[in-house]
């Protein structure tokens, strides 16, 4: 049975959550948004996560289907898990950013709209992976769907420069590279991202072997004999020829 | 709200939901491991 116990991902994530929030309370306010830019520095790097993470789920996919070995499985259904809850957090950031910049919670811009329907498609490759016990049977059906969704990736991404929206085309990831001027400003995003991937990967570490676990704790189950009735009933006493 | 009372909130957020994330792995991993002990 696995039985790792270290501790050592939970002291990167405290860790990692600590310096990402000292340099975004450090760094200057922006000329134009004021404080409100230091909310970038957590949506930024979990929207960024929110790509990585069905990244890595199209590689442990298709490392499935090449190899049929279910750690890719596992990489592909914990990356997804973990994914789901960057595109959430990202989400809901930009709403709290939104509602004072914006004045609305929420827009149907091609931006918003896209990464909703990206949550809700990565949402359904949860449920799918719950709609068998057969570990093999699981990990083909949500390899299929977990190389389809990344198509979604790109489409988000470049939504803001092929369509007409509201959202703010990138600052970090574009061609003519970053378009932060201020030095401290662009170190608290950086080490952001980079911050929030490091915690990215320590609950991978977990992730992973939670789902190493709960393989174990299906096939453990199936393996039992149940009994047919319940244990209430018990079995005659066939020694005593049935009498009382 | 002020623009400091939007960015407490949205760090709040942040750290509030991963840390209820990971707490939920945490506590999956124990119990998971629990039955799976009583089940050998």
């Amino acid at each position: 049975m696995t039985d790792r116990t270290s501790t050592w991902p939970w002291v990167v994530i405290a860790g990692a959550a600590a310096l990402s929030f000292t340099l975004a309370m450090v760094s200057p306010a922006d000329a134009v948004q004021g404080n409100l830019v230091r909310i970038m520095y957590v949506h930024v790097p979990a929207a960024w996560l929110a790509y990585f993470a069905f990244f890595v789920t199209l590689v442990g996919s298709v490392g499935y289907l090449a190899t049929r070995s279910l750690r890719w499985d596992r990489v592909a259904a914990s990356s997804a898990e973990i994914g789901v809850f960057f595109t959430g957090l990202a989400i809901v950031l930009g709403m709290i950013w939104g509602k004072p910049t914006w004045g609305v919670w929420w827009t149907w811009d091609a931006r918003l709209t896209l990464t909703a329907i990206m949550f809700f498609v990565y949402l359904g490759y949860l449920a799918l992976r719950r709609t068998t016990t057969d570990p093999h049977i699981r990990a083909k059906r949500a390899a299929v769907l977990g190389i389809i969704g990344v198509v979604q990736i790109p489409l988000v991404h470049f939504s803001v420069t092929w369509w007409r929206t509201l959202h703010q085309p990138p600052s970090l990831i574009r061609p003519d590279g970053p378009q932060i001027q201020d030095s401290l400003m662009l170190l608290a995003l950086v080490v952001g991202v980079i911050a929030f991937t490091a915690i990215y990967a320590a609950l991978m570490v977990k992730r992973v072997e939670l789902q190493a676990v709960e393989e174990q704790l299906t096939a453990a189950e199936l393996s039992v004999d149940r009994p047919v009735a319940g244990e209430a009933v018990t079995a005659p006493d066939l020694a005593l020829g049935g009498e009382a | 709200m002020s623009q400091w009372g939007w960015v407490t909130l949205a760090y709040i957020v942040t750290f509030g939901s991963l840390g209820v994330y990971a707490w939920s792995i945490a506590y999956r991993l124990r119990t998971t491991r629990r039955r799976l002990r009583e089940l050998e």
